[in-house]
């Protein structure tokens, strides 16, 4: 043991290279699983942080709460299902608008005030109740109470009252309206429109009753509707299960990478130490002794890596400028680091066959050691 | 050069911890690209067949096809301005179909078009009829069929195919504008536009105009109602298309790095075996750059063969993916991977020369 920590610290650059090439590689893998929460969180947040529990969708919009669109009678019917406590239209569109003088993109939802669909995670001001009043998000920066809203195309404003966290849409801005003032937004941006319908329906499930089951019961009640729990629509969304696949594949990439890169090197600082352990071997120290050593140096090596990829995870979360609110997730960050270690204890595996393999005898057969060949 | 093509005939196995992640990779490297290049054409498909140079929005769309609206009478000034040889009127509406004898919704956009983009026959002689992009046949559609379109269940058949014309990652229908516009009136009536009135116009330029110029001249024209970009510019600004391009090809360029490193490591554990063998070769006058072009030719080889059995397991994993996924493997985009693989290899294995060079040949009789 005493040998392994001594070796360490008279080669500091070999192994604090290797220390900072791992946690930089590791760094990736937080940063990466950062940017996947705070990803999904800006795909999903206003459906996630909404009152709804329950979401009814047309059957034919493919979970996708912008594609849907039902006829105004489906809320009623809805309601007129047991179980259902509250029950209210909900409205989602994309929109250009102008806000402090930029044109940007913001995804619009209309719900009526005081029915599900109203945003839960307020972090300044009030919400909205009367037509013409919104609540925007706060991430991208783009309002501030009291600003007026106009779509791009003209229309009467809509005053920010409250500012919300964690509600973005398709990683877009959102904006949260009564159901007329959505309707009038519609009608602004395309005066051609005949009608605006709800996109879905938004409801809270009576005392007692579960999300599921009502979602269930709605969709067994009423034809050519798709009831969804709030979880089922967020993983539902579009989008999010394509991100969760493609990050799924990049973090196996870098985390076999860090287990490659540690377990590769460990075999060559194995073989280039060969003789040494050998003779090692030959003056008694059992096997056992050389491979604690050996893991003792990964777990050191893999414990300063740790601490620099946590350094610059959060100096990347405060510097970078991605577009996005970016938000550590500690417990994602500690099965991640469970099975960087894991992974890396079996990459250096074959360093531990390598070093139980030696023969002491080598020792006196090898004229590099004394030995007489 | 023999022996290193001899050892790796005799002792393959030596190779192998190499080859296998090696393929590995390749397979990651091919699966990503047909997925970066399935996406791409998938989303963008439908612009990039449109007839001209430019494409006009609403000025108040932010480049987005759903959300343009230009009026008859902006067309005609459109029209009348130097420069423009041809304007079309085109429109698009995305929705879900049900397809006869299938239990899964088919995601379309059926447009309505005026100028036949490449590929795309003239519109259908009959409203109801539309030619289907040939991805829609993993949702189970064929020629013949009738699809109910939105949540009004609109009947359109199928009277032929098209292909490379998706949108959005929507299969795409191409029907007649009256089609278009009756459809968007039953699913979508907030989207409803007046007679006359279409979300984007193509416009094709007079011989020897240039676009960039006319595109200003149209957009001064209308009193600035009006966004004229190019084509490219046009695809470039779908939502995601450049973020998706640049994600997928930061994977890309990290997936061979890795592959350089994992080259050189097995590489520098190799030339650290061989220290004692290579001093004798030098003993007895083989020089470094002898020695080291062994390696880089093992190098070369080993990445070769990884290819070839990298890009069969591409190919299975491909045939396993559901057909709906836009996954297209294309032979420029396998000639990319195997070119890089070759190069990061070949970098890789030179971070052994140092090694090679420093081995002194004396060390062959100590």
């Amino acid at each position: 043991m005493l040998l392994a920590s001594r070796e360490i610290r008279r080669a500091p650059v070999r192994f604090g290279l290797l220390a900072g090439a791992v946690g930089l590689l590791i760094f990736l893998v937080f940063f990466q699983q950062t940017l996947l929460s705070s990803l999904l969180n800006s795909f999903t947040g206003a459906l996630q942080n909404q009152s709804g529990t329950v979401l009814v969708y047309s059957s034919e919009a493919r979970n996708n709460l912008e594609a849907s669109v039902l006829s105004p009678d489906i809320v009623d019917k809805v309601a007129a299902v047991p179980g259902v406590g509250q029950a209210g239209p909900l409205g989602a569109a994309t929109m250009t608008v102008l806000a402090q003088g930029q044109q940007i993109d913001v995804a619009v939802i209309g719900a009526e005030p005081g029915k599900p669909g109203q945003p839960t995670q307020l972090i300044s001001g009030r919400p909205a109740t009367a037509p013409g009043e919104g609540v925007a998000s706060s991430e991208t920066k783009s309002f501030a109470i009291g600003d007026a809203v106009t779509t791009a195309a003209g229309g009467s404003p809509v005053t920010i009252v409250g500012l919300t966290a964690q509600s973005q849409f398709n990683v877009q801005p959102s904006l949260f309206v009564t159901f007329d003032t959505f309707t009038a937004l519609r009608k602004a941006a395309n005066p051609d429109a005949t009608m605006v319908l709800p996109s879905a329906v938004a409801v809270i499930p009576a005392p007692g009753v579960s999300p599921k089951a009502l979602a269930d019961s709605i969709d067994a009640a009423v034809p050519q509707l798709a009831a969804l729990t709030r979880s089922e629509a967020v993983a539902g969304a579009p989008g999010v299960s394509s991100t969760q696949g493609s990050f799924a594949l990049l973090l196996t990439l870098a985390v076999v990478v860090v287990a490659l890169v540690t377990g590769f090197f460990f075999l060559i600082l194995t073989v280039q130490k060969t003789a040494a352990l050998t003779l090692l071997r030959a003056v008694g120290a059992p096997a056992s002794y050389l491979v604690r050593g050996l893991i003792q140096q990964v777990v050191l090596v893999l414990g300063v890596a740790l601490l620099v990829a946590v350094g610059l995870l959060l100096t990347a979360a405060a510097a970078v400028n991605t577009g996005l609110p970016l938000t550590i997730d500690p417990r994602a960050l500690v099965v991640s680091t469970v099975v960087v270690v894991v992974l890396s204890l079996l990459g250096v595996a074959f360093s531990v066959w390598r070093v139980l393999r030696i023969d002491p005898f080598q020792a006196v057969g090898r004229p590099g050691l004394g030995g007489i060949e | 050069m023999k022996l290193a093509l001899l050892e790796l005939r005799r002792r393959p196995w030596r190779f192998a911890p190499a080859v296998i992640a090696l393929v590995l990779l390749t397979g990651l490297l091919l699966t990503l690209g047909g997925l970066l290049d399935g996406l791409y054409n998938g989303f963008t498909g439908a612009l990039r067949a449109q007839p001209g140079a430019l494409l006009t929005y609403a000025s108040d769309a932010n480049l987005s096809v759903v959300r343009s609206r230009i009026d008859a009478a902006t067309i005609a000034q459109v029209e009348r301005v130097p420069g423009v040889e041809q304007v079309g009127g085109l429109g698009t509406v995305l929705l879900g179909a049900e397809v006869p004898g299938q239990a899964t919704e088919a995601s379309v956009a059926l447009f309505g078009y005026q100028r036949a983009p490449g590929g795309v026959p003239a519109p259908p002689e009959h409203a109801g009829q539309v030619y289907a992009d040939t991805s829609l046949k993993a949702y189970g559609v064929k020629e013949g069929n009738t699809l109910l379109l939105g949540p009004q269940r609109y009947p359109v058949s199928v009277v032929g195919w098209v292909s490379d014309t998706d949108f959005l990652l929507q299969g795409g229908l191409w029907g007649t504008v009256e089609t278009w516009r009756e459809v968007l009136g039953s699913a979508r009536p907030d989207q409803v536009l007046a007679s006359g009135t279409f979300q984007v116009l193509t416009v094709s330029t007079t011989a020897g105009a240039d676009p960039a110029r006319v595109a200003a001249a149209i957009d001064a024209a209308t009193g600035g109602k009006t966004q004229t970009v190019t084509r490219s510019f046009a695809v470039d600004s779908l939502p995601g298309i450049t973020q998706q391009r640049s994600t997928f090809n930061a994977i890309i360029d990290t997936t061979f790095f890795v592959a350089a490193l994992v080259v050189a490591l097995f590489f520098v554990l190799l030339t650290i075996e061989r220290v004692g063998i290579y001093a004798v070769f030098k003993a007895i006058g083989a020089s470094s750059g002898q020695l080291f072009a062994q390696v880089v030719l093992q190098a070369v080889v080993i990445a070769v063969v990884s290819f070839m059995v990298g890009a069969l397991l591409a190919l299975a994993v491909g045939s396993l993916i559901p057909p709906q996924v836009p996954l297209q493997f294309s032979a420029s985009r396998a000639l990319q991977v195997a070119v890089g693989l070759v190069v990061m290899s070949t970098l890789g294995s030179a971070v052994s020369l140092r090694r090679v060079v420093r081995i002194d040949p004396a060390t062959a009789i100590s």
